[in-house]
């Protein structure tokens, strides 16, 4: 570390301040942390939710159905009433093992010592280049937030006619606000037998215009040179291999992808944190702690979350027990972990610490089930910790099972049809 | 099975299970509803069909530097037919800042009973 | 006698000594070394950016010179290039590395193959080439396989368009006029002077050099000489995640195929920590076919894996796609063509710059080199004695130590406004690529000059943000484009 280079210290740095993140600071706070410290990259608190002008989001909050930028709003003026010291336009560059930060922001460049830290990043979209759709590079191929962005606070009209591959809540969201805006959506092409956003959206956002949902489709080739002219839809096999003889072009000068999220943990492997390959988040225990002593995470950063509530009580959780931490409080015992098994696609934390008693248990399953039973087993003993019956389970939506005991085995949660 | 015709077939969202329902009738008759496992499904899908209910957002340019923009919302549903005469009145707006959150930019819009209200606070 | 300036300047104002047609890295880099004597000078590019042909797409290696003809000039501009590029970079301030280079042989009857590559450039004058065994490749790249290697210690890897942009500053710097989206429709003679007509308007030239990669043949066909034949090779690339877990130190190669018209699907790092596969070598139609195939991407990744199985599933950011301007036509597969570096018969004064493709970068030096001496040959040159052979400092944020950082954002706060969270780049260097000094302005632009929108998210949260800057540096909004021409982003206002 160089001298000239201004050194700060607080309790709790929390990362992020999205749903999670902001939820993280007054969690921090609640559980006694004095210094709290709220980095936000973007220009104003709320992270993401600033863009998604939409209803439904509050509903287990606030206990009504409001619109992202009053959630942000809310939660930012519960914020504003504690003593915490927010910083918007603060870029976290670097996070190393012992909790120094790189922050930089126009007020300043400088390191900060953490106490703990909550990361609470986000996600980001996955690309027309992770996907490899093949063809030209032409303007007019966009994420669906990045459009969310463009039209919903820029402003901007992207374009003429779009035709929208990957059925997640963005892009189903972003196809009504098209029409709304008088951008004519051709249809959205989902490469899965099933939609992946929620039936609601489908609902309200495609049947309500008219717009066709066409599942076990795909875009294979993007036309246009300078700006996008078609797009080449097929359908697939079973394999998500395009079938031959079933290509079809559609014309349009955008193309909108809602091909899925990542959470954004370039940070946290700076850190050192261990990922899971199932959710792209930390891997982490009861308390939402990383493999990364003093450091956790919550939010869309830990995995995607369907609705933002979920995200703000992880939220508030992670920063409880950050403020634990900073505060000198360690967890005693071994940790035990948890997989995921048949039919669930990955279950949260990954590691509970043994011995103590009742945890709750999240997770989701790889494809939609219906009249299934969810069990919580030890893999020792086989003994069933936890059992649930459900009518239907969607992997859009993400459900919690509670364990009574303590354990002392490591548990898998599974589906037992 | 009633043998009336399939009016629409959607998924009850009012709790996890998510039943099936299938609407069938004909033009003036009351419809009849299918696969729900539970009294509540019957009056979501016959509003789902006779009258649905909507809520709508979107933004609009608040006067002054170019591209600063509010979002709004209603403060309630409206009948599925009036969202695009709606969203023709909200094209209008130019609010002034500062905009609060929760301010009405349109009261009663359309008769509806229903505002068109400012969801960010613009200062 | 006058310097050539000087009788221009008397009998015809307005008139430039040299004209040079195309921006890529030959044209910028003939543009620079005439840019040292007293010239006045004009660069000509169609697109909306300089490098954005043949040069942006390539794998960004400096080639020793082993891999053409003994004595062909692709051979002596490519070694001459080679002593010239190193130390032109470091004067340039263009980030580079010497890497070397492995062109691996998976089985034992390959070796004779190395050691025809090792023969050839050691004739050619190569520097340091060694055939070495598995134990040494494993020692000098250890994601590297294979039985023997050819062992290049001199080749090193350069972005090509940022080698590019720097030539052009440099030249920019020392007077030389750039003109972006201005392409030549027409030539005529008059009274010694060629003029180019475009849509911007008439320049006249005493000499012209064409330097017009895919279109070099076309714009002969302008000037009325009817001798060349470009044909366009599409080689399509995939890049990986700077975090893709794989740390490349070198460029591995394979044996060159010998039905292939390029140099076989290579493995080559970035200086960011990329590693990039490619390309494919296929003849198109049409020189502007920049598309990637399905067929393609999938067999980049099955020679790659051939060739390095620790790359195997791993994820890819981008693609990209460049074109070669061959002139072997596509019948004549495997045959040599040479670099062709000409004054015309026909047209005393145009010089025309054909058929270079690899190694055309390395080899771009060399080329100008030869380019000054034959104007030279028939026009007194004089070098300027105020000639500065570098360019203005490009500093870039996420390479600054601590210290640094923390004084360039108390100096000016746009250091401070971090706009790519991927690569760390800031405000400050976003404006200062929008203000280059040739007027390019799209949002290409920004991305190969600072970086911003190059990473993982691909621009999905940049993207947006250049948007506002864009306009606050006075682009309109229905100007914003990705690379110009058609290229709009944007329709207009949803509200106006």
């Amino acid at each position: 570390m160089k001298r000239n280079v201004p050194v700060e210290t607080c309790d709790v740095a929390v990362i992020g301040a999205g749903p999670a993140g902001l939820a993280a600071a007054l969690g921090a706070r609640r559980a006694g942390a004095g210094k709290v410290l709220l980095l936000e990259r973007d220009r104003t608190l709320g992270g993401i939710l600033n863009q998604c002008v939409h209803d439904g989001f509050g509903l287990f909050l606030y206990k009504e159905t409001i619109s992202g930028p009053e959630y942000a709003e809310r939660l930012a003026e519960d914020v504003a009433r504690e003593p915490i010291a927010v910083e918007t336009g603060a870029m976290v560059l670097d996070l190393t093992p012992k909790r120094v930060l790189r922050v930089n922001s126009r007020a300043g460049y400088r390191l900060v010592r953490a106490g703990a830290v909550v990361l609470a990043m986000g996600c980001r979209e996955r690309t027309r280049e992770m996907i490899e759709i093949p063809g030209t590079r032409p303007a007019g191929v966009l994420t669906a937030g990045s459009a969310q962005n463009l039209v919903n606070l820029q402003n901007l009209r992207v374009g003429n006619e779009a035709v929208i591959l990957g059925s997640g809540d963005i892009g189903l969201i972003m196809a009504r606000r098209l029409v709304f805006e008088g951008i004519a959506v051709k249809g959205v092409f989902e490469i899965l037998p099933w939609a992946g956003g929620l039936e609601r959206n489908v609902r309200q956002c495609l049947t309500d215009f008219g717009i066709p949902l066409e599942l076990r489709s795909t875009v294979v080739e993007i036309r246009g040179r300078d700006r996008v002219e078609s797009v080449v839809v097929a359908r697939v096999d079973e394999a998500m291999a395009p079938v031959a003889g079933t290509e079809r072009i559609v014309p349009c000068d955008t193309l909108l992808l809602s091909v899925g999220l990542i959470p954004e943990n370039e940070l946290s492997k700076r850190a050192g944190v261990e990922l899971s390959p199932l959710t792209g988040g930390a891997v982490v225990d009861e308390r939402l702690m990383t493999s990364v002593p003093g450091v956790f995470s919550c939010g869309n950063v830990l995995h995607i979350h369907d609705v933002a509530d979920w995200a703000s009580f992880e939220g508030s959780a992670a920063g409880e027990n950050a403020a634990r931490y900073a505060a000198g409080e360690r967890a005693a015992g071994a940790s035990v972990r948890v997989s995921a098994g048949p039919s669930v696609k990955y279950a949260l934390p990954q590691r509970l610490t043994s011995g103590r008693d009742g945890a709750e248990l999240s997770f989701r399953v790889a494809r939609p089930l219906r009249d299934v039973r969810m069990e919580v087993r030890g893999n020792t003993s086989g003994k069933v910790y936890a059992r649930k019956k459900y009518a239907r389970l969607l992997p859009s939506e993400l459900q919690k099972i509670k364990v009574k005991d303590a354990v002392a085995e490591d548990l898998e949660v599974g589906c037992h049809e | 099975m009633s043998e009336r015709p399939l009016v629409d077939r959607l998924t009850c969202v009012l709790c996890p299970v998510g039943c099936e329902l299938e609407v069938r009738g004909e033009a003036g008759g009351e419809p009849e509803v299918a696969g729900n496992q539970c009294d509540k499904g019957v009056p979501f899908a016959v509003e789902e069909v006779l009258r649905p209910m909507r809520n709508l957002a979107t933004s609009v340019p608040v006067k002054g530097p170019a591209g600063r923009m509010v979002s709004v919302r209603l403060s309630g549903p409206v009948p599925r037919e009036l969202l695009f005469p709606i969203l023709a009145e909200i094209a209008k707006l130019r609010p002034e800042a500062p905009v609060r959150r929760g301010q009405v930019l349109v009261a009663n819009v359309l008769g509806t009973g229903v505002d068109v209200v400012a969801t960010r606070t613009i200062s | 006698m006058m310097t050539g300036r000087e009788a221009m300047q008397d009998h015809h104002p307005g008139v430039y000594d040299v004209a040079v047609i195309g921006g890529g890295v030959v044209g910028c880099a003939v543009l620079r070394e005439l840019a040292r004597y007293d010239l006045r000078l004009l660069l000509l590019e169609r697109e909306a950016d300089l490098a954005e042909g043949v040069t942006k797409g390539n794998s960004g290696v400096i080639h020793a010179g082993f891999n053409v003809p003994v004595r062909s000039l692709k051979a002596r501009t490519n070694v001459a290039g080679l002593g010239i590029i190193y130390p032109l970079a470091s004067t340039l301030g263009v980030p580079h590395r010497k890497t070397g280079k492995l062109v691996v042989a998976l089985a034992d009857e390959d070796r004779p193959r190395l050691e025809e590559l090792k023969a050839q450039g050691d004739r050619s004058g190569v520097p340091g080439l060694e055939i070495v065994d598995e134990a040494a490749i494993r020692r000098l790249e250890p994601l590297a396989r294979g039985r023997w290697a050819l062992w290049s210690p001199h080749t090193g890897i350069i972005s090509p368009y940022e080698f590019t942009y720097a030539l052009a500053e440099c030249a920019a710097q020392n007077g030389a006029e750039v003109r972006l989206e201005t392409p030549v429709a027409a030539v005529s003679f008059r009274g010694g002077l060629f003029r180019l007509a475009t849509p911007k308007g008439e320049f006249e030239a005493r000499r012209v050099v064409n330097c017009a990669g895919l279109f070099a043949d076309e714009v002969a066909r302008l000037a009325g000489i009817d001798d060349y034949r470009v044909f366009p090779y599409r080689g399509e690339y995939l890049i990986t995640d700077k975090d893709c877990g794989f740390r490349l130190a070198m460029p591995v190669y394979p044996v060159p195929p010998r039905d292939d018209p390029g140099l076989g699907i290579h493995i080559t790092p970035t200086l960011e920590g990329h590693v990039i596969l490619g390309p494919s070598a296929e003849p198109v139609g049409d020189k502007r076919d920049l598309a990637s195939t399905r067929e393609v991407m999938a067999r980049l990744k099955a020679e790659a894996v051939r060739l390095m199985p620790g790359l195997a599933g791993v994820g890819f950011i981008h693609s990209y796609t460049g074109l070669r301007p061959k002139l072997v036509d596509p019948s004549g597969r495997g045959r040599f063509e040479d670099f062709i570096c000409e004054e015309s018969e026909r047209r005393p004064g145009w010089i025309s710059l054909v058929g270079i493709e690899s190694p055309g970068l390395t080899a771009a030096p060399a080329l100008a080199e030869m380019v000054v001496a034959m104007i030279g040959a028939r026009m007194d040159l004089e070098l300027k004695p105020d000639f500065r052979p570098e360019r203005p400092v490009h500093r870039r944020f996420a390479a600054m130590a601590d210290d640094k950082r923390a004084e360039a954002v108390a100096a000016d706060a746009d250091w401070g406004e971090t706009v790519c969270r991927c690569e760390h780049v800031t405000r400050a260097e976003v404006v200062a690529a929008l203000r280059n000094p040739f007027g390019a302005r799209t949002l290409d632009t920004v991305k190969r000059r600072t970086r911003c929108g190059m990473g993982r998210c691909q621009g999905g949260f940049c993207g947006p943000r250049l948007v506002e800057i864009l306009q606050d540096e006075g682009v309109p909004v229905d100007r914003v484009t990705k690379r110009g021409g058609g290229s709009r982003l944007f329709y207009g206002r949803i509200k106006g």
